[in-house]
């Protein structure tokens, strides 16, 4: 099949603009939608225990549903455009590290502080974030390495803004990187 | 210098082609969303698919989302280094010219 070097052209320029269509549509369906949802969860919650008292960790389950629906249904309308078949053994990996984050505990006959409970939800769910990177994405393990270190740094040396460095640190990387993802990621 | 792939080269299967690679190895796209994305038709989008399939240059997978049927469509690994293949003879050819 011989053709000219105008011909070329044209077919790389078609190239390029389906290409750049696809680009698009590969940006809509990053999980960026999700980290901004959770990054405004991770804000409200801290928030709510800065503002008014430690205790204000009882309601941090109610305060996830609106979020939780929200990502929920964000999932749902993107899984019908653009998938990736979820394998079986990362799924099963995910729910060995939930459920012995669950037994620890329990195991410990641990009776921790509100901010010791939150920062040890937050770093199991970081966890996941980890392994979903090894498993997927690099930047979920980045992002995961980089807040574990910042709930770290928060709960041992400065106890006294705990709530409010989860607010800015934990919920506000979650969103940046978020806009990170939107608009430089691949 | 590389071989044009004619089976590529047809202008709706190059789009189709150039559409289906710029996605992660591991991602598929819905018929009808590709179908809009590049101002296809159904029967011409259903048509140059199954010459594609039929090649071995993508994967078709039919599925079941909140009970109606649903097709899913993917670049394989053959069809990834053929369409990479094709687009080096189209850059040589250019080179050349």
């Amino acid at each position: 099949m011989n053709i000219k070097p105008e011909e070329a052209a044209a077919a790389l320029a078609e190239i390029e603009r389906a290409r750049t269509t696809m680009r698009q549509v590969i940006r809509a369906h990053r999980g960026h939608y999700h980290l901004w949802i959770w990054g405004a969860a991770w804000i409200a919650m801290p928030l709510s225990a800065h503002l008014l008292s430690d205790q204000a960790v009882r309601w941090f389950g109610l305060i996830c549903i609106p979020f939780g629906i929200a990502s929920m249904l964000v999932g749902t309308t993107q899984s019908r455009q653009v998938r990736s078949p979820i394998n079986r053994r990362f799924l099963f990996a995910l729910a060995a590290l939930v459920c012995f984050a669950v037994v620890f505990p329990v195991v410990l006959q641990a009776r921790p502080e509100p901010k010791s409970i939150y920062a040890y939800t937050c770093l199991v769910v970081m966890q996941c974030y980890v392994v979903a990177g090894i498993w997927t994405d690099t930047y979920l393990l980045w992002l995961g390495l980089l807040i574990s270190a910042l709930i770290i740094a928060g709960l041992f040396f400065l106890p006294g803004v705990f709530w409010l460095w989860m607010a800015v640190f934990g919920g506000g990387s979650l969103i940046l990187s978020g806009f990170y993802v939107r608009h430089f990621w691949r | 210098m590389p071989d044009l792939d004619e089976l590529i080269h047809q202008p709706v299967r190059l789009r189709i082609m150039s559409a289906l690679t710029s996605l992660g190895a591991r991602e598929q796209v819905d018929f009808s969303y590709l179908k809009e994305k590049l101002a296809l038709t159904d029967g011409n989008l259903g048509a140059h698919l199954r010459a594609l399939e039929e090649a071995g240059y993508i994967a078709v997978e039919k599925a079941f989302v909140e009970r109606r049927p649903k097709t899913f469509v993917s670049a394989s690994a053959a069809g990834r280094k053929a369409f990479a293949a094709h687009v080096a003879a189209l850059q040589a050819i250019l080179k050349s010219g």
